[in-house]
């Protein structure tokens, strides 16, 4: 297959403080594959996709997305280009609906001003429409149709993280970070989170980062596996390969 | 009829600017700022009318003066506002929480001591001799005025709520990391709100400059700003009805206390002095016993929702995330 590259990080750095949270990671993720993120508690994997995401601004180090250098970019640019992600503490909009956050992140994709809005002129109704109709369809695909006006805060945890996602797609990203999607669902739920991500990267032809410590879900998924401890990436490669690493058994078992 | 009038009228026309003003500080609220910087905008609209209609809109006998003229006035009061609020709100708009709100009094204050300093504002007396449009004692005439601007702003604001721009500004309070991860540019939105919210309270000074006859740097200062914080808290600031009608209920509050409760016949002299006198004791009071008894206001979204035919869905108390399979697994 000829590869193309989506995500390029170059030397990225993170420092706070003295602590060297991402050290000089370098990689590649090429399109349409799942890309998985690994390492122990506080390695950086986070620190990495706030750098990704222009939450957090690198100490050194370059970001270059399809071929475009986004490092210093701000979250809202980024997101403009195409790269949307969840988050590991939640992030929703606690008191909307679940309808009205996944219409939220419809915003880049639709331009009525102040006076539109509130006169109803063109093309505000008409956008309105179709916004509310692709967020029903997200929340349908993520299996919260039913539950589209309750407030996100009443949701239970794993629906939060299906209405996180939900959101994200509705920024219709060509990039996905997925910062450990699993976390808080339950087993049936875990399960059937990895044919979801199958599925969405299918038809949304998405190409997805994914943070994850749940171990048969990232080993069944990931086409790539990248590994980091205290902020160095220590392996990469296929999760057959990366899960024999001498490092990485060192770096796990070494806790 | 006519005594309640001669009592209330102007009073009443005030409930209704009060609501106008709630609805500006209402707005960058909205996008999560907490501005106090509506009575600086509410002094330049007054400013601006009481400048413009004597100087350039001469010639007119006061009692005549065209409606139509006040409604180009607040107009114009409303884009100087804007102005001011783009020139403040760029580099202000960076700071959160209460050092904004410390920046927007710092705001107030430079403006009241220009004003006061200025000759062709009038210095410490001010512009007066406003021409009014009405022969009127009552001032209830205004409310033609009033009224329009204040169902205009309750409109604007409502359509907005549900509208592309008003969720972005929502997405911020709520949000402004995950917001910004949406697509929505925080300072953009940010000072768009409070502009808004500037031309909200440059109308409704324009207006109060008409109807008080006068204005001067005593008008649009800090108690003002702590006024309609209270509308808007007492009120509630998740739906554009709080601001509403927490103004219009602390404007007519002391009214009444004053003139129904204070003023009746036999009441105790003592009494009857501190509720006149200590009326402002009495609000501050209120104040804090409505904020401590409805932290989110007297009227919050719920009690719309709880009519709709279909209740929201009762979902389980979020579980606990299970701790991550970790170490040693791989
Ligand atoms: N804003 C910050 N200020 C200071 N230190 C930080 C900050 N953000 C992260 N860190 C530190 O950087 C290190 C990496 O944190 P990070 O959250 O990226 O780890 P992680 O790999 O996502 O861990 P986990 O598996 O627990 O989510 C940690 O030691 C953390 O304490
Ligand atoms: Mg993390």
């Amino acid at each position: 297959m000829s590869a193309e590259i989506m995500l390029e990080a170059r030397n990225m750095t993170r420092r706070f403080g003295g602590l060297y949270a991402v050290d000089n990671v370098s990689f590649e993720v090429q399109r349409g594959e799942i890309f998985g993120l690994i390492g122990p508690n506080g390695a950086g994997k986070t620190t990495l996709f706030n750098l990704i995401t222009g939450m957090t601004p690198p100490t050194h180090g370059e970001l270059v997305y399809k071929g475009e250098n986004i490092t210093a970019k701000r979250p809202h640019e980024i997101a403009m280009r195409g790269i949307a992600r969840t988050f590991q503490n939640i992030r929703l909009f606690g008191s909307l609906s679940a309808l009205e956050n996944v219409m939220i992140a419809r915003h880049i994709h639709t331009k009525s001003g102040v006076i539109e809005g509130v006169l109803g002129l063109r093309p505000a109704p008409q956008e309105e429409r179709a916004t509310r109709q692709r967020a029903l369809e997200l929340l349908d695909l993520v299996g919260l149709a039913d539950s589209a006006e309750t407030k996100a805060r009443n949701f239970a945890y794993g629906d939060q993280r299906r209405l996180e996602i939900a959101r994200a797609l509705s920024l219709e990203p060509e990039l996905l970070l997925l910062d450990e999607p699993a976390a808080g669902m339950n087993q049936s739920e875990k399960s059937s989170l990895s044919e979801f991500i199958r599925r969405i990267r299918e038809q949304f032809n998405l190409t997805i980062v994914l943070i994850e410590h749940y171990v048969p879900l990232v080993m069944g998924l990931c086409d790539r596996i990248a590994v980091l401890n205290f902020g160095q990436l220590i392996a990469l490669g296929a999760p057959e390969k990366v899960q024999n690493d001498p490092a990485v058994i060192e770096a796990y078992l070494g806790d | 009829m006519e005594v309640f009038l001669s009592s209330y009228g102007a009073a009443i026309v005030q409930m209704a600017l009060a609501g106008v003003l709630a609805l500006s500080l209402y707005l960058p609220l909205m996008a999560g700022q907490l501005s106090l910087a509506s009575p600086g905008f509410y002094a330049v609209g007054g400013y601006t009318a009481a400048l413009l209609s004597t100087t350039v809109f001469t010639g007119y006998a006061n009692g005549s003066y065209p409606i139509p003229l006040i409604v180009v006035e607040m107009v114009i009061a409303g884009g100087v506002s804007a102005l001011f609020a783009l020139i403040i709100g760029i580099p202000s708009l960076r700071l959160r929480g209460i050092y904004l709100a410390l920046a927007t009094i710092a705001f107030i204050e430079i403006l009241r001591v220009f004003a006061l300093n200025q000759p062709w504002l009038g210095g410490a007396v001010g512009i007066y001799n406003i021409p009014q449009p009405f022969f009127s004692a009552t001032r209830i005439e205004y409310l033609l005025l009033a009224l329009p601007l204040l169902f205009g702003a309750m409109f604007f604001v409502a359509r907005l709520e549900r509208s592309r721009v008003g969720r972005a500004f929502i997405a911020l309070r709520e949000d402004e990391l995950a917001a910004s991860a949406m697509g929505v540019r925080p300072t953009y939105y940010k000072v768009l709100a409070f502009t808004l919210g500037a031309v909200l309270a440059g109308m409704a000074g324009a207006l109060n400059a008409h109807i008080l006859n006068t204005w001067n740097a005593r008008q649009g200062t800090f108690d003002l700003s702590i006024l309609i914080l209270a509308y808007v808290l007492v009120g509630g600031s998740r739906t554009f009805l709080g601001p509403v009608i927490g103004g219009a209920f602390l404007v007519a509050l002391p009214e009444i206390i004053l003139r129904e409760i204070a003023g009746a016949p036999g009441l105790n002299p003592v009494i009857a002095t501190f509720l006149r006198d200590g009326r402002l004791i009495l609000f501050g009071v209120l104040i804090a016993v409505s904020v401590f008894f409805f932290p989110y206001g007297l009227i919050t979204p719920e009690l719309f929702k709880r009519r709709r035919k279909k209740p929201e869905k009762v979902t389980v108390e979020a579980a606990k995330p299970t701790p991550n399979v970790r170490g040693g697994n791989l």
